[in-house]
C-alpha cells in the first residue's frame, strides 16, 4: 500500500485546501493488516457536494461496520487541484488512508446526475485505472457504479464493471462477500469469473454480459444475454422495512461548510403522489416510513455523536409523513433545551405545512418555496401535480400572514402538451402572488422568486416516450417568460437549455455515447454541471467526430413498442402502467396516490414482494 | 460560568479556516454536553469568543478562546468532558475560570509570535542580509490587495524585528506582531513585503507557518492571556 503525500506548497496554491486533507471527526480509519475488502466511495463532483450526500453515509456506515471492510471517501478534486495533482504526479487518493484509487478492491462512484459523468472519467484517470473495463487486468479495482441514473446506466456502459440497482443497504455487502469468496478460491476464473458470479446476485447488474444489437434507424434491436444464466431483466433491491436496517448515526463531520451542513434524518423513502415527470417518484416506490419513536432516538444520537445544532428532516416529500406533527412535536421538546433547531425541506404547497414552518420557526431570510410546476391547471392535470390555484392561494396568503414576504415558486417548462398559454400561466400566478400579498397585507411588499428549469424526459417514467423541446424552443420560452416577468418585486431565473439538452441526450442514451464521452472528456469535458466549467461546443464537436446526433436521443418521440436501451432494468414500476399514464397524461386525468388510496397497479409491490408502510394506515 | 481555554491547531487541520476552527470547537462542545449558555435571538450561538483568527494555512500552539456555561463545574470534569470530543489537531492544553470583570480576549491580546520554516531554500546570504537591513530601517512599506482594494501599510509599524536560523534541515524565521486597534499585519504579508522589497524570490508556498504564542504586552512586560483573568 502506498500512501499518497500531499505537498504542502501545493495546497497553499489552490482553494479551500481542507478538501483534500481529511481528518474529520468520525473518520474511519483501519488498520490495513486486519482489512481484507477496500472500498472506495467516490463521489463525481467537489467535496462540499459529495459530503453531502446521504446516501454514502449510509454506505460509508454499513461496510465500515463490517470488521474486514474498508470504506473510504474519495472526491472530485476542483480543476485547480487537478491542475496541482497532475503536474506532480500525484494520483487521486481517499481521505482516509490517503491511498489511490487504483489500489482500491472496488471503486464505487454514485450516478446523481448525467452532467457529472465526465468527472466519473476523470477520477478513474486520475486515480490510475483504466478508463474502459475492457482493458482492466486482474489486479485492477472493479468500478461498480449505483445511485438514481443507474436506472439507464448505459452511456456508461464500457467503464464500468458492475452495476447494483436499488437500495443498497444489503446488497453491496453480498458483493462484498461474493468478493471474498473469489478471493478465497484463488481468484476463480479471474476477473470474469468474479463478474460472473456476482452477476447471479438480485440487484446486480453486469454490463458485459449483456449484448447490445440495433435496428438500422438506430433504435434498440435486442438486448441479448451471453449467457445462459444470466437474468434477462436486472430487478432493483429494495428494503422491505427500513426498521430493519442500520441508520448511520456516526456520519463523518466536515471542517469546511457543505451544502448540507446539519444532521440529515431519513424519515421515510418513496413517494407515491405520482407526479409524472418525476423519476424520483417512480423508482424509489414504494413508500416506506420510520417510526417516530426510532427517528426520535436516531436524532439524539446523533446529535450526541456529531455535535451539529440542526436536524434537517429528509425524504422526497417531507409534509407526506403520515406522523410528522408528533415527529416535530417530540424532536422540539427533546433539541429545544441542548439548542438544537429541527427544520424541513422540500415543503408541499398547504397551509398545514405553513403552520408546520411556524412551529419549527424556520423563518430564514430565505423565504418559503413553493412548486407549482406549471402555469395552469391544464397542464398541472397532465403532469399529476395535484395541486390548484385554490391551494398556492392558501398557503401563500397564510404564509404572508404569518409573516413572510419573499417567495419562491418552482416551474418547469418543455412539459408535454405545453402551449404558450401554460407559459403565460407561470407569469400570470407570479403577479397572481404579488396580488395576494396585497390582498392580505394591504399594501405591496412582497417579493418573488420564479425559477424556471427545462424538463427533461427520464427513463421509467411516464414521458420517457416524449419527445424533449429543443434548446430554440426552450431559449423561446425563456424569452417569453423573461419579457413578461419585467417587475421590480419578481426575480426571474432560469436554467442554461443547452445543459438540460446534454442532460437529455445522456439521460435516455445507450451504449453508443460511451465514445461521445470519452472523446468529450479527452478534449477537457469536466465538471459540466458547472456552469463556468461547461463547455457546450466542446461537447457537439465531440458527437459530430463520433459521428452521433445527439438529438437522436434527446428529441425523438419514441414508439410504444420501442425497446428502451434500459428495458432490461428494473425498478418494479411497468411499463404497462407508464403508457397508461402518458395516455391519461394527454387526456388530463389524474391518478390519485396510492399512499392512503387505491392501489394505481404500477406493479412495484406485487413484482417485489413488497407493501407500503405508512403509519398512517394503522 | 466563564472559562478561558488554550489549546492548539497542529498540522492535521493546517488548511481549515478561522470559522471551520471555531464551528469545530463548537460541535465539539455539544458532543462533551457541557452546559452551554446561548446568546438571545433568532438564531441562538454559542457564548464563544477567540483572541485573534489565524488563517488557513497556518497551525498554532497558542489559541485562547473564552467560554460561557449556564452552570458552574469543576475545572477537571469540564477538561474531561471535552478532550474526548477535540478532533485531530485540537488540543486542551490549559483551561481555567475567569470572572465577569476578566477583560475580553479580543480587546487586551496585542502580540502573535510567528516562526515560519522553509525546507528548501537558496541563496542563504542575501536572505540574512536583507533581515540584517529590515531589523535596522525605519520603515518598509508594503501595499495590500484584497478584494476591498489596495491599501499602503508599513510592516515596521506591526514587526520590530526578524530572527533567522539555519538548520541542516532547513531555515526558520522568528518574528512577533503587534496586533493594534487599527490593525495587525499577517506573517504571510510580512513575507510578501520581504521577499517584495529585496527581491528575495522566496518560494512562499513552501513555508509552513505556527504561530507560537499570544501575548498581552505591556510597555516591557510580557503576560499571558491567563494572568489577566479578573477577580471574583
Ligand atoms: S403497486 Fe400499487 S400500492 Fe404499490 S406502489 Fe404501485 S400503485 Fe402504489
Amino acid at each position: 500500500m502506498s500512501k499518497v503525500i500531499v505537498p504542502s506548497a501545493l495546497l497553499n496554491r489552490v482553494v479551500k485546501p481542507s478538501r483534500y486533507t481529511g481528518q474529520e471527526w468520525n473518520t474511519i480509519v483501519k488498520e490495513q493488516s486486519k482489512v481484507d475488502v477496500s472500498f472506495a466511495l467516490a463521489f463525481p463532483d467537489v467535496y462540499e457536494v459529495g459530503m453531502s450526500y446521504l446516501g454514502y453515509k449510509i454506505l460509508y456506515h454499513i461496510l465500515n461496520g463490517r470488521q474486514e471492510v474498508a470504506a473510504e471517501r474519495v472526491y472530485a478534486p476542483w480543476v485547480d487541484m487537478e491542475e496541482q495533482m497532475r503536474n506532480s504526479n500525484i494520483p487521486l487518493f481517499s481521505l482516509e488512508s490517503f491511498r489511490p484509487l487504483g489500489e482500491f478492491d472496488f471503486v464505487g462512484f454514485t450516478l446523481q446526475y448525467e452532467m457529472s459523468y465526465s468527472n466519473i472519467l476523470n477520477m478513474l484517470d486520475l486515480g490510475g485505472i483504466p478508463l474502459l473495463a475492457c482493458d482492466r487486468n486482474e489486479t485492477q479495482s472493479f468500478v461498480v457504479g449505483g445511485g438514481p441514473c443507474v436506472y439507464n446506466p448505459e452511456p456508461l456502459a464500457d467503464f464500468f464493471d458492475i452495476f447494483l440497482i436499488g437500495e443498497a443497504e444489503e446488497l453491496i455487502l453480498e458483493i462484498v462477500d461474493c468478493y471474498k469468496q473469489w478471493k478465497q478460491s484463488g481468484r476463480s476464473g479471474g476477473r470474469a469469473g468474479f463478474l460472473k458470479e456476482a452477476a447471479l446476485i438480485e440487484g446486480v447488474y453486469v454490463p458485459s454480459c449483456y449484448d447490445v444489437n440495433y435496428n438500422a434507424d438506430g433504435t434498440v434491436m435486442s438486448i441479448g444475454l451471453t449467457s445462459k444464466d444470466i437474468k434477462p431483466q436486472v430487478h432493483k433491491r429494495v428494503i422491505k422495512d427500513l426498521e430493519t436496517v442500520d441508520f448511520p448515526t456516526r456520519p463523518v463531520v466536515p471542517f469546511g461548510e457543505i451544502v448540507h451542513d446539519r444532521i440529515m434524518l431519513e424519515i421515510f423513502r418513496g413517494c407515491t403522489r405520482g407526479c409524472r415527470f418525476c423519476q424520483a417518484g417512480m423508482i424509489y416506490r414504494p413508500v416506506r416510513e420510520r417510526k417516530v419513536d426510532t427517528l426520535v432516538e436516531l436524532a439524539q444520537q446523533l446529535v450526541n455523536n456529531t455535535g451539529y445544532n440542526e436536524i434537517s428532516l429528509v425524504s422526497l416529500s417531507t409534509a407526506d409523513y403520515s406522523c410528522l406533527h408528533p415527529l416535530i412535536t417530540a424532536l422540539m421538546s427533546r433539541m429545544k433545551e441542548q439548542g438544537v433547531s429541527v427544520s424541513l425541506p422540500s415543503l408541499r404547497i398547504d397551509s398545514f405545512s405553513i403552520q408546520l414552518a411556524q412551529e419549527v420557526q424556520q423563518v430564514r431570510k430565505s423565504g418559503l418555496t413553493f412548486a407549482p410546476e406549471a402555469g395552469t391547471q391544464r397542464l398541472r392535470d397532465v403532469i399529476n401535480k395535484g395541486v390548484n390555484e385554490d391551494n398556492l392561494r392558501d398557503a401563500v396568503c397564510a404564509a404572508f400572514r404569518a409573516g413572510w414576504s419573499s417567495v419562491k415558486l418552482y416551474f418547469m417548462i418543455g412539459l408535454p402538451t405545453e402551449e404558450d398559454d401554460d407559459i403565460r400561466g407561470i407569469a400570470k400566478l407570479a403577479y397572481q402572488v404579488l396580488d395576494w400579498y396585497k390582498e392580505v397585507k394591504g399594501r405591496r411588499g412582497a417579493k418573488v422568486t420564479v425559477s424556471v428549469s427545462s424538463f427533461v424526459p427520464k427513463p421509467h417514467t411516464p414521458f420517457q416516450w416524449f419527445g424533449q423541446d429543443s434548446i430554440e424552443q426552450l431559449e423561446r420560452k425563456q424569452h417569453l417568460l423573461r419579457d413578461m416577468l419585467k417587475n421590480r418585486d419578481i426575480n426571474f431565473n432560469w436554467h442554461d437549455a443547452k445543459t438540460s439538452f446534454l442532460e437529455g441526450v445522456f439521460a435516455r442514451g445507450d451504449r453508443r455515447l460511451g465514445k461521445v464521452l470519452l472523446k468529450a472528456w479527452s478534449t477537457g469535458a469536466r465538471f459540466d454541471g458547472w456552469s463556468e466549467q461547461f463547455d457546450y461546443e466542446n461537447w457537439l464537436t465531440a458527437f459530430a467526430e463520433c459521428n452521433i446526433d445527439p438529438h437522436f436521443y434527446a428529441n425523438r418521440e419514441r414508439q410504444e413498442q420501442e425497446i428502451m436501451p434500459w428495458s432490461h432494468i428494473q425498478p418494479g414500476v411497468e411499463k404497462k402502467f407508464l403508457w397508461r399514464e402518458y395516455q391519461q397524461a394527454l387526456k388530463q386525468e389524474l391518478t390519485a396516490d396510492c399512499r392512503r388510496g387505491d392501489c394505481g397497479a404500477c406493479g412495484v409491490c406485487s413484482g417485489l414482494g413488497v407493501g407500503i408502510i405508512d403509519w398512517g394506515n394503522e | 460560568m466563564k472559562i478561558r481555554a488554550e489549546i492548539s491547531k497542529g498540522d492535521e487541520i493546517r488548511y481549515i479556516s478561522h470559522l471551520d476552527y471555531s464551528r469545530a470547537i463548537e460541535r465539539a462542545l455539544r458532543r462533551a454536553q457541557l452546559p452551554l449558555a446561548y446568546s438571545e435571538g433568532f438564531n441562538p450561538h454559542v457564548k464563544l469568543s477567540f483572541a485573534s483568527a489565524l488563517a488557513v494555512g497556518i497551525t498554532s500552539q497558542s489559541e485562547f478562546m473564552d467560554l460561557e456555561l449556564t452552570k458552574t463545574m469543576n475545572i477537571d470534569t469540564i477538561k474531561s468532558c471535552l478532550e474526548p470530543q477535540l478532533p485531530a489537531g485540537i488540543n486542551l492544553i490549559r483551561c481555567q475560570q475567569i470572572y465577569n470583570n476578566a477583560a475580553k480576549l479580543m480587546a487586551v491580546v496585542n502580540l502573535a509570535c510567528y516562526k515560519v520554516f522553509f525546507s528548501e531554500l537558496s541563496g542563504h546570504e542575501q536572505l540574512e542580509k536583507s533581515i540584517h537591513k529590515f531589523n535596522f530601517s525605519d520603515n518598509l512599506l508594503f501595499v495590500r490587495e484584497n478584494p476591498k482594494g489596495k491599501k499602503q501599510i508599513d510592516v515596521k509599524e506591526y514587526v520590530q524585528e526578524i530572527c533567522c536560523n539555519f538548520y541542516p534541515y532547513g531555515l526558520e524565521l522568528s518574528f512577533d506582531t503587534k496586533i493594534t486597534p487599527s490593525g495587525s499585519i499577517k506573517p504571510g504579508e510580512v513575507l510578501q513585503a520581504l521577499d517584495h522589497h529585496y527581491d528575495l524570490n522566496l518560494p512562499l508556498d513552501d513555508a509552513l507557518i505556527c504561530r507560537t504564542g499570544l501575548f498581552i504586552e505591556k510597555g516591557t512586560k510580557r503576560m499571558s492571556p491567563f494572568d489577566l483573568i479578573g477577580e471574583k
